[in-house]
């Protein structure tokens, strides 16, 4: 059963990166809420994988946490931040081919030091897989910061954390017992996303660079 | 009890002229069924030879001011295309003479070098449409040639070797290999550089429309024999990319080596490039256009699979 978990949890965890590399590429907001809402449910996926495979209800329930919360009510706040009349909403000036390499490159050196460094110096086993299962976790992570990092809608910022968010969950599925995350992931979702996204889209819709420096 | 040796030599002299031959005979079907595809009566599939044939018989006229680099490169560029045709397994699964001459990097680095003297060559043609072309085939291959090294590095990962002859051997011996995610992502990487180095992006990139030329840009200045020379390279060039894709990537199986069945692979080779013409045809006209610069997404697109896929080769156990 773990075996057919493992096989399982590489391609949909490769899945959930190629999805957030689709973000990181994409200009149109829409589309890239929506791409959110494919990785939620992605990491939704694994969360049923792991808890069948071990056997344990809480991971279902935190699946089912992960698509009540961050697939329905993140996408339906987003959506709603999206102007009405403005379906094709998308956020100038966003240079693929440049963005994506830059990302390789942060991506390629930060898990690089991180894997290298830090994980060979301590003892840790995953629930399923081998360790470099964590490999995916890790890039989702550095790829969510970059994303907040390298755009100016808010749209795409929130979407980053949101990602950042996924990336410590899985990160947490392949490894930790689970009552705190379903606590930690629960808390995390109810305040920062849905009070947060909501207030700040409204608010505000991009940020230029100096703009950031007054506040 | 046939000769080993008289057997490779049989099965090298077989692919040379299979490769050389047979390579424009490729590009005419697939233009065929494209246009088969696209409701047009369209050219027969034996065009390709029609027009080397017509092109080796015209006049070959230099421009005012190209050097000798212009006159000289379409032969050379043809030799290297010709050395690679024998040291890769692109028609008989088993080392053949000249194997030995190269790796899969090798290979790579001799179709960058290739690429390298066209553009040399277009440079020294003096004209200007010679050196658009050229600018916009460096602006983009650099992020190709990327591609096509990190593929081949990957590659040599999973089989710690790297010899293309191993990487199909090992593939055929392990089927479930083929479908590990490690191979997924290189072979996905390396059809998009199939598709971006062959001018198959929806963007006709291989017409002579001033927008989207890329090869053609390079080849602007030529005309008859260098011409004619210049084309069948491509043709070749076309054969090599797509026959490592099928047989190292995609469809590992059903090439023979031993002494009479090896003439099987003939038409073996004509099925599977039926199968990628096929693949290439749907990606071709189902898509929408690309603008140009696009193509700098693209590739950076394949290019991002490629290094993933280093990456989870590595980790992936």
């Amino acid at each position: 059963m773990s075996s057919i978990a493992g096989t399982l949890a590489y391609p949909i965890s490769s899945f959930i990166l190629i999805s957030a590399f689709y973000m990181q590429g994409q200009e149109f907001i829409r589309p890239m809420i929506r791409g959110q809402l494919i990785q939620s449910l992605l990491i939704a996926a694994v969360s049923f994988i792991v808890g069948f495979s071990e056997n344990n209800i809480d991971f279902i329930i935190l699946g089912i946490f992960i698509v009540f919360l961050r697939g329905a009510l993140v996408t339906y706040f987003l959506e709603k931040g999206v102007p009405s009349k403005k379906v094709y909403f998308y956020e100038k000036k966003v240079d693929v081919a440049y963005l994506l390499l830059v990302d390789l490159i942060f991506i390629v050196i930060a898990v690089f030091l991180i894997y290298s460094i830090v994980f060979s110096s301590i003892s840790i086993k995953s629930l399923i897989g081998n360790n470099g299962i964590l490999v995916f976790p890790l890039t989702l992570f550095f790829q969510g910061l970059f994303l907040i990092a390298s755009r100016r809608t808010t749209f795409a910022q929130i979407i980053g954390y949101v990602e950042e968010e996924n990336a410590l969950v899985l990160f947490a599925l392949f490894l930790l017992p689970i009552p705190i995350i379903i606590e930690a992931s629960v808390f995390m979702d109810v305040l920062a996303l849905v009070v947060i996204s909501s207030i700040v889209v409204i608010e505000k819709s991009t940020h230029e660079r100096v703009e950031e420096l007054i506040g | 009890m046939v000769d080993v040796q008289y057997v490779t030599l049989v099965e090298t002299v077989l692919q040379y002229f299979f490769v050389v031959l047979f390579a424009p005979l490729f590009a005419g079907i697939l233009a065929s069924f494209k246009s088969k595809v696209e409701s047009k009566k369209g050219p027969s599939i034996f065009q390709p030879y029609y027009d080397l044939f017509k092109l080796l018989r015209k006049e070959t006229l230099l421009p005012e001011g190209s050097g000798l680099l212009f006159k000289y490169i379409p032969y050379v560029a043809f030799g290297v295309y010709s050395l690679i045709s024998i040291i890769i397994p692109v028609l008989i699964p088993q080392p053949i003479y000249f194997t030995a001459s190269a790796d899969f990097l090798g290979g790579a680095i001799l179709f960058s070098t290739a690429a390298f003297m066209k553009m040399a060559a277009a440079m020294n043609s003096n004209s200007n449409f010679s050196a658009l072309g050229t600018s916009r085939a460096i602006s983009f291959n650099f992020l190709s040639e990327g591609t096509l090294i990190t593929v081949f590095f990957a590659v040599s990962l999973i089989t710690a070797t790297n010899n293309p002859y191993v990487t199909n051997h090992f593939l055929v011996a392990n089927p479930l290999q083929n479908v590990s995610l490690d191979h997924i992502f290189a072979t996905l990487a390396f059809l998009m550089l199939f598709l971006y180095e062959t001018g198959k992006l929806p963007l006709e990139s291989s017409g002579l429309q001033e927008l989207g030329m890329i090869e053609e840009g390079l080849n602007y200045e030529y005309s008859g024999k260098l011409l004619a020379i210049n084309k069948w390279g491509s043709y070749i060039k076309q054969y090599l990319l797509g026959s490592v894709l099928l047989n190292v990537f995609l469809l590992p199986w059903g090439l023979f080596s031993t002494y009479p069945l090896f003439f099987l692979d003939v038409p073996v080779m004509i099925l599977k490039w039926l199968l990628l013409i096929f693949i290439v045809i749907a990606i071709e006209t189902t898509l929408a256009k690309l603008r140009l610069f696009r193509i700098l997404d693209y590739l950076a697109t394949a290019f991002t699979f490629s290094i993933l896929f280093l990456i989870f080769s590595e980790v992936i156990v």
